[in-house]
């Protein structure tokens, strides 16, 4: 049977002190598997990205240049299948082609004229992260199936790699106590303080103290900006909100 | 013509190999609605590895494929000793000269009835020109009711292994046939099969396509 896990790849992944000594490793393994360009990353504007991004990138620099120059993260139709579910595609799957729109259409014929025919992307989720993907480009020959299949989880640890690396040089998160997770959660659910004092048996000016700290902790002006920044650390999750 | 894909030559036929994935998808995934796992629209398995030999009946290897077929040595793990067991009296048959054949996809356009019922003849006449050409004695094969008879009168000799069993919403058969010259040729006279099927091209492939 196939061994689905590289522990000699996963090991050189632990060990890579920087990002660039991970990128060379991953590149080598995705090559080697028979693919002709990979593009680990964040879903942003591959020439400016965030600092907190994941950029494992070996596309022609020309292309890079124009997916920049015409804002394409926000319209390539490879990122926005990769948000919207979690099994890997291939980009001539007819599933995948149908219902784009046009302007979507032309952002992957762009891509072909430069060598990015076709290929297979890996969607990559984690709450705390970037929306992400891994894709592997498959030239004129082909790839191997088998290769198709090991170079999803090759991606997927690549990237965590990358983010543990990441994380490493940035401070660490601010963490709210449970009664402030608590009232930033109810002001999620649109509850003012008054219905929030009602709920949790405090009186209204307690609970507005609790969500003054929320802010000072993550340094922010706004109540819905404290929300959301506990959303996307993960220290709420948005099916604790949404019902 | 059907290819005979190998660990040796596979590098060639990576389109085919791709394309009878997806086919699989689409045949046993989306169609049959078996419970495999599927990843980038193709059907692949842990069966699926570099000692597997392909079938792929395609006019030339970057031509569209028709059919596909896969055969597994069974002197390692494969799905009649793993998974099937029990359609077995006794122990099923396996070692160096025993393969399993499975995975027997129709392109998913092909039309029922005859032409599948053909394909089916070309695919087994396959299966014994490979056997034949690496010495395998016996191949054994797990039959849905629908192919069961077609598989037992195919022209081979080839033998239940123990009953039928109801699997899910179809009952199983397995089977093991009998590889051998004479079999070959009822098969081909059967299904008006007047050369053989399979192609195998090595390392000169580039070259000679």
């Amino acid at each position: 049977m196939q061994a689905r896990i590289n522990w000699a790849f996963a090991e050189v992944c632990d060990r890579a002190e920087s990002v660039d000594e991970l990128q060379v490793a991953f590149m080598h393994e995705i090559r080697g598997l028979g693919f002709t360009h990979a593009a680990c990353a964040s879903h942003v504007d591959p020439l400016r990205p965030p600092a907190e991004a994941v950029m494992m990138v070996d596309y022609p620099l020309a292309w890079l240049q124009r997916f920049s120059d015409k804002n394409y993260a926000k319209r390539d139709p490879v990122y926005w299948a990769a948000r919207r579910q979690t099994l890997p595609f291939q980009w001539s799957d007819r599933v995948f082609r149908a219902g784009l729109a046009s302007d979507q259409v032309r952002i992957l014929d762009e891509a072909a004229e430069v060598g990015l025919t076709d290929g297979i992307t890996i969607p990559i989720h984690a709450p705390d992260a970037l929306p992400a993907s891994c894709s592997l480009v498959i030239g004129p020959d082909g790839v191997d199936p088998l290769n198709a299949q090991k170079a999803t989880w090759y991606g997927v640890y690549a990237h965590e790699c990358a983010r543990r690396l990441h994380l490493a040089g940035v401070p660490p998160k601010p963490e709210l106590s449970p009664r402030e997770r608590q009232c930033v959660q109810l002001l999620g659910q649109g509850k003012d303080d008054g219905a929030m004092a009602i709920i949790l048996g405090l009186s209204e000016h307690t609970v507005h103290n609790i969500v003054r700290r929320a802010m000072n902790r993550y340094g922010v002006a706004s109540r819905v900006q404290a929300f959301v920044r506990a959303l996307k650390d993960g220290q709420i999750r948005l099916e604790d909100v949404a019902s | 013509m059907i290819h005979i894909v190998t660990a040796e030559n596979r590098r060639h036929y990576h389109h085919a190999l791709m394309e009878m994935h997806r086919q699989r998808k689409q045949v046993f995934i989306d169609q049959l609605k078996w419970r495999l796992d599927e990843s980038a629209g193709i059907e692949i398995d842990a069966y699926d590895c570099p000692e597997a030999i392909y079938l792929i009946e395609a006019a030339a290897p970057r031509a569209p494929v028709t059919g596909s077929a896969r055969l597994l040595p069974t002197d390692r793990p494969h799905l009649l000793g793993d998974h099937f067991r029990f359609l077995c009296d006794s122990a099923p048959p396996a070692g160096a000269d025993v393969w399993e054949a499975t995975r027997f996809c129709p392109a998913p356009d092909t039309a029922p009835g005859q032409p599948r019922h053909d394909l089916l003849g070309r695919m087994i006449a396959a299966i014994m020109e490979t056997a034949l050409i690496f010495g395998i004695e016996r191949v054994t094969f797990v039959a849905s009711a629908g192919l069961t008879p077609l598989a037992a009168k195919a022209g081979w000799d080839a033998q239940p292994l123990g009953g039928a069993r109801r699997v899910g919403r179809d009952r199983l058969t397995a089977f093991v046939a009998a590889i051998d010259q004479r079999g070959l040729k009822r098969v081909r006279e059967l299904n008006d099969i007047k050369t053989p099927v399979t192609r195998f091209f090595g390392g000169e492939l580039t070259a000679a396509a």
